[in-house]
């Protein structure tokens, strides 16, 4: 789906503006360039036969220093250290570590209720979802780490080539995301990570379900809600009738201004219930409103993922 | 119908729907505005919230007062209040209305229509018959057709088409028509158009009284009509007179002369007070004067306020020739001075001899004494002759002596004197003009006498031939046709020599005459009837002849008022097409008088009653905007931005009141255009103080140069006059005084012997009063020393090269009449009018100093113009301690010495003219002493 980069209403904007989604991964990339390269933070590296940056503290594939060992037969001469060699009698073989890459798979919601803004910001939920996500992946890749989107029935891969086809996924699979807003079912590997952004206002209980199932796949997540500040601070006055975006009933209320109060309230528990559904399962939770500069978000992300205070 | 106080309600009942408000009250109170929407990503939140139990949205009482005073507007507005109804109709008998519809009621007529249909309502409300009479005659003459007893839709159908002729109406027709009504009862309105037909308006006022009680409408004062009457044509311009009645405030009436539609000028009669005719001048060159075919004024439509032209207002092409040589020495003397002077005002005038007037279009020529037309000439007179030149010779000397066969009739030698000292006879007066003589209605002066004059042979047809004689029977004015023209001699001379007819207002009524003869329009061809070709509605629109139009005897033109026979227009055809107009040169217009025993009210009180429906329709969209804009304000729409809601407010105010306006304007447009607000006040004259500077300027020398705008150079144009005033005050005899900045726009320059003028580049080109008054300075003596400040001018013959300054100054002096100009000539007195100079620098040194080439003789051999580009007011500049401002270019350290000397020498130039010149012959003179 392509990203519709004009000024929008009130209303839902369209998902038929074309030609932003170049300059959404350009802005991602230049939004990812201010940071580091993001190295995630393992306490087991996925398995995967990838070459990365986590050693596995095994002989194998890898740049960093392991091991001198004898050489024995089957060896190949070629593997010799001959520097080693020269200080002893024997034949040494110069081992490397064996390191992995771990493997992120990013998800962004890119349901109807995402792509919506209010008068006051400039941006949709639904680009500052894509940035971000997009703007994570530049990190991730430039870590060395390999990327996926989930749901793309992509494998992971790293490097300019995984970040691009992440790019092409995020941009243009919108159409693969069920409309209710919920990250799809996927098979990972274990100690694989992945990263959830949308505004999570669909159904707490399907997303317990779905975070449970992957914390049983043993996956470590990260949640970022996204809002709009409308949708926080509900500045709206008079008599209003409010319209879902996804198919939901409207609903008038005669005087929008006095459910403030009862609406902030509903709201903090509901990001108390995720807060809550992320700490149980070992997750990490955050929220960032669109009148916010995604750098701030990017940060909190970051420090989830690198697992040190930025 | 329901009336209360001033309030009058056309649909009363309708008022009873002001029972449903309080209906509408709760109607309103119960019906919460409609919701603004919104769509919402979090509305599951929304939706989750404890629903509050939702009291009918309560508006508020004050948006609840607005809607329910909106509706009360919408109801009375319904029931058609009228604010002021017209007095009801006086009397029982039927109402009658006397209208006047000739062409002076045009400019007031839809007032008066209105006025009249309003009355004809009235009379219907009340169930009235109406009589309905019209001052001018719609077809023909004849009695008036007498006056129905009409229906009121009969009547107003009789009056919608009613519209005022293009002749004047005659209140006496009114009075026949109404003669049949019976007397006592009736309600007469009398619609007038202000204007008085003089003592028969008490009369006709008699009768109506004698049938009711009597109203009489007077327009108001702008809306009287004016007349324009016959223009005059003088030489470049035409003069346009205007007629009006009311003489009691200066007024401005704009005149607009157009050629088939097309405008092509402009001007503005101005009315002093107490004025009853104005003229203006338009300024056309004589072509265009010449296509002008309607006068108009442009802001009355009457057909009295268009007069048409015809080919009588061209003024024509006339060439004069004299056999004098020398009239340019003693004009008073000259043969053709008084025929010059007769004929200029309406002819365009050229002199020169026979071949050259003939080489381009000429009506007429006029020869002062020539007694022989030799050659070409002749044979060139004679081609044009037939071809319908009018040739009029004069008697002189020279024809008395020796005359040609040119003449219409053979001539005795020799002249006749009377009067003289050896005679008894006394100079002959003239006698009328014959019957067929173009000349025909031309009053003779008795204090007209001829003392000398030719002397026609008798021959048979010297009667036919004569058209003017004198009391003694001897001609004074004969004509013969020849071909297509006319030759015409005047027996005596052209000048005041022979007689005082050139003195006298004859004479140019004579040559008038003469030149109308010149187009083909004579008393010949008088007797085809013109048909009518395009006539003038009552409006002054011209269109095509109605049925009762008849054609017009040409004879007839002159005297002729115009009628339903013959309405004002255009007779003929589109080759040869004659005007016949209102207006005429004797045409007055007088006000209507006070007249006793009548009710006089002016048009703006007639217009009393006011609908009030379109106010109120208009307050209460008022309203309805701005309720729009509350329930806007409620919803939280337009909360807290108030660069919405201002310019709402704004608009919603801006339209009620734009439909509030048109309801109220006509009253104050009508008084708005009263005459006080057209009167100009003249500000304080600033003579004195003008005459002060005057005497400034004489009472001694001062130096002047020309502001040109630019502050850096106007400064040293001042300190350099400085400068230069001090150098002459301690070297010489003239006391120059500080010098004075000119703006040759504005002031007059004759005051000032020596002007000096820099070059700038922001300088504008002349206006031509500017250039005139260069001009005449310049013929009058006076020296302008142009400085192009570009330090090399080239005014030679080839026109090229220079600087910029040079190059404006010559775009400036091309708009003014120079004699060729030369390099200042090693001799010239320029170079020792008081220092022996040999070159005139300035700030810069190198440059030419050009003069006049041929400036001995007139202006005491002073060139009138010295230009060069020194820039010398630089050089000249000093501050008042008499330091140089300004560095010089050259290395000469006598530079500045030499510019000051050049200065001096150029005032003693400007001032002593050739006094110097003599120097030239000094060394002759001194040989000669016999050294």
């Amino acid at each position: 789906m392509a990203l519709p980069t004009g000024k929008a209403g009130l209303t839902a904007r369209t998902p038929a503006a074309t030609g932003g989604a170049g300059n959404t991964a350009l802005r991602a990339e230049a939004l990812g360039a201010r940071l580091p390269p993001l190295l995630v933070a393992a306490d087991r590296v996925a398995a995967t036969v990838a070459q990365g940056v986590h050693g596995r503290r095994r002989v194998g594939p890898g740049e960093a220093f392991w091991q001198f060992r004898r050489f024995g037969e089957g060896d190949a001469p070629q593997r010799i250290d001959w520097r080693q060699s020269a200080r002893a009698q024997h034949l040494y073989v110069r081992e490397s570590e064996w390191t992995a890459a771990q493997s992120v798979w990013l998800w962004h919601d890119q349901s109807p209720s995402m792509n919506w803004r209010s008068d006051a910001v400039e941006t949709t939920k639904l680009e500052r979802a894509t940035v971000l996500t997009l703007a994570l992946g530049s990190l991730l890749v430039r870590g060395g780490e390999r990327v996926a989107g989930l749901g793309s029935g992509q494998p992971p891969a790293g490097g300019r080539t995984g970040y691009n086809r992440l790019a092409a996924g995020l941009l243009d699979g919108g159409s693969e995301t069920p409309p209710d807003g919920l990250p799809p079912r996927q098979h990972l590997p274990r100690h694989a990570q992945i990263v959830l952004v949308g505004d999570f206002l669909s159904p707490l209980a399907e997303l317990d379900g779905l975070v449970k199932a992957y914390v049983a796949a043993g996956v470590r997540g990260h949640l970022l809600q996204i809002l709009d500040p409308a949708e926080i601070d509900l500045p709206f006055r008079g008599r209003t009738r409010f319209l879902g975006l996804e198919g939901e009933p409207a609903f008038l209320t005669g005087r929008a201004e006095d459910l403030r109060p009862a609406y902030a309230e509903r709201l903090a528990r509901r990001q108390d219930a995720l807060a809550n559904l992320a700490r149980t399962a070992g997750w990490t939770f955050a929220i960032h409103r669109t009148d916010r500069r995604p750098e701030t978000a990017l940060m909190a992300l970051f420090g989830a993922l690198s697992g040190r205070v930025v | 119908m329901l009336t209360l106080g001033p309030l009058l309600f056309a649909n009363p009942w309708l008022l009873l729907g002001l029972g449903l408000l309080p209906g509408l009250y709760w109607l309103i109170r119960i019906t919460p505005p409609s919701a603004r929407r919104i769509p919402f990503p979090a509305i599951r939140l929304l939706m989750q919230l404890p629903r509050v139990k939702e009291a009918p949205a309560h508006t508020p009482w004050w948006l609840l007062l607005l809607r329910v005073l909106l509706a009360a507007l919408v109801i009375v507005a319904l029931a058609r209040p009228v604010l002021d109804p017209a007095a009801p109709l006086a009397g029982a008998g039927p109402l009658v209305i006397a209208l006047d519809d000739g062409w002076t009621a045009a400019p007031s007529w839809e007032a008066t229509r209105a006025e009249a249909l309003g009355l004809v309502e009235q009379a219907e409300r009340d169930g009235r018959s109406v009589a309905i009479a019209t001052s001018a005659a719609a077809s023909g003459p004849g009695a008036p057709a007498p006056a129905q007893l009409l229906r009121g839709p009969d009547a107003r159908a009789l009056i919608q088409a009613l519209e005022p002729k293009p002749w004047a109406g005659e209140r006496a027709r009114m009075a026949a028509a109404l003669a049949g009504l019976a007397a006592g009862g009736a309600d007469v309105h009398w619609l007038s158009d202000g204007l008085g037909e003089g003592a028969s308006d008490k009369d006709f006022a008699a009768r109506l009284v004698g049938l009711g009680s009597v109203t009489l409408n007077v327009p108001n004062t702008t809306l009287v009509a004016m007349a324009l009457l016959p223009p005059r044509t003088e030489p470049g311009a035409m003069i346009v007179l205007v007629a009006r009645a009311d003489t009691s405030l200066a007024e401005d009436v704009e005149v607009i002369a157009s050629q088939q539609g097309r405008a092509l000028a402009s001007a503005t009669v101005h009315f002093d007070a107490g004025a009853a005719r104005a003229e203006a001048r338009v300024e056309l060159p004589p072509e265009i004067r010449n296509g002008i075919d309607r006068v108009s004024l442009s802001g009355q439509t009457s057909a009295g306020g268009v007069f048409l032209m015809d080919e009588r207002w061209r003024r024509r092409p006339v060439g004069l020739v004299s056999g004098d040589a020398a009239e340019a020495a003693q004009p008073l003397l000259s043969d053709i001075y008084y025929l010059n002077r007769a004929l200029a005002p309406f002819s365009d005038v050229r002199v020169g001899k026979i071949s050259d007037l003939l080489a381009r279009p000429l009506a007429l020529m006029a020869v002062a004494d020539i007694g022989q037309i030799v050659g070409p000439d002749r044979e060139a007179l004679m081609r044009w002759l037939d071809e319908g030149g009018v040739l009029v010779r004069f008697a002189g000397p020279r024809l008395a002596a020796q005359s040609d066969d040119l003449v219409p009739v053979p001539l005795r030698e020799g002249d006749r004197a009377l009067g003289g000292a050896l005679t008894w006879e006394q100079p002959q007066p003239l006698a009328d003009f014959p019957e067929g003589s173009p000349f025909t209605g031309l009053t003779v002066p008795p204090e007209v006498t001829v003392g000398r004059q030719v002397l026609a042979e008798p021959t048979p047809g010297l009667a036919a031939r004569t058209w003017a004689r004198l009391r003694d029977g001897t001609p004074l004015v004969t004509a013969e046709r020849r071909g297509k023209g006319w030759l015409v001699l005047v027996h005596t001379s052209a000048n005041a020599e022979w007689s005082n007819f050139a003195l006298s207002g004859l004479y140019v009524d004579v040559l008038r005459r003469l030149v109308e003869l010149s187009a083909g329009i004579s008393a010949g061809d008088g007797d085809v009837p013109l048909p009518p070709w395009s006539l003038l509605d009552g409006w002054g629109r011209l269109g095509n002849p109605g049925p009762t139009a008849l054609p017009l005897q040409p004879a007839s033109l002159g005297s002729l008022q115009p009628g339903p026979e013959h309405p004002p227009g255009f007779y003929g055809d589109a080759t040869a097409r004659r005007a016949l107009n209102i207006g005429r040169a004797d045409t007055r217009l007088a006000p209507l008088g006070p007249i006793d025993g009548v009710r006089r009210q002016s048009g703006s009180e007639a217009k009393g009653e006011r609908d009030l429906m379109p106010l109120l329709l208009a307050a209460a969209l008022g309203l309805v905007l701005l309720d729009t804009l509350l329930g806007l304000f409620l919803r939280g729409l337009v909360g807290r931005e108030r660069d919405v809601v201002v310019p709402a407010l704004v608009l919603a105010t801006a339209l009620s009141l734009g439909l509030l306006l048109p309801s109220t304007s006509h009253a104050q447009t009508r008084d708005s255009l009263t005459r006080d607000t057209l009167t100009r006040d003249t500000g304080p004259t600033s003579a004195e103080a003008g005459s002060a500077a005057v005497l400034d300027a004489v009472l001694g020398i001062h130096l002047a140069y020309v502001v040109t705008g630019d502050g850096l150079v106007d400064e040293t144009s001042r300190a350099g006059l400085n400068g230069l005033g001090g150098i002459l005050r301690t070297r010489t005899a003239v006391d120059a005084r500080a010098p004075l900045g000119v703006d040759p726009e504005r002031d007059d320059l004759s005051l000032y012997p020596l002007i000096y003028w820099p070059m700038t580049a922001s300088q504008k080109p002349l206006s031509a009063e500017a250039l005139a008054r260069i001009d005449g300075y310049m013929k009058a003596g006076g020296t302008i020393l142009f400085d192009t400040r570009d330090a090399e001018s080239s005014f030679d013959q080839t026109g090229g090269g220079g600087g910029t300054g040079t190059r404006i100054l010559r775009a400036l002096l091309g708009q003014l009449d120079l004699p060729p100009l030369v390099p200042v000539p090693a001799e010239h007195v320029l170079t020792r009018s008081f220092y022996l100079l040999k070159s005139f620098p300035g700030r810069s040194a190198g440059g030419t100093v050009w003069v006049e080439a041929a400036a001995a003789g007139a202006n005491d051999g002073v060139s009138s113009i010295v230009i060069g580009g020194n820039d010398w007011a630089a050089a000249w500049a000093a501050d008042d301690g008499g330091r140089p401002l300004a560095p010089l270019e050259g290395d000469d350290p006598k530079q500045r010495e030499y510019a000051y000397r050049f200065g001096v020498n150029l005032v003693m130039y400007a001032l002593t003219g050739n006094y110097k010149a003599d120097q030239v012959h000094v060394p002759a003179l001194l040989e000669r002493l016999g050294q």
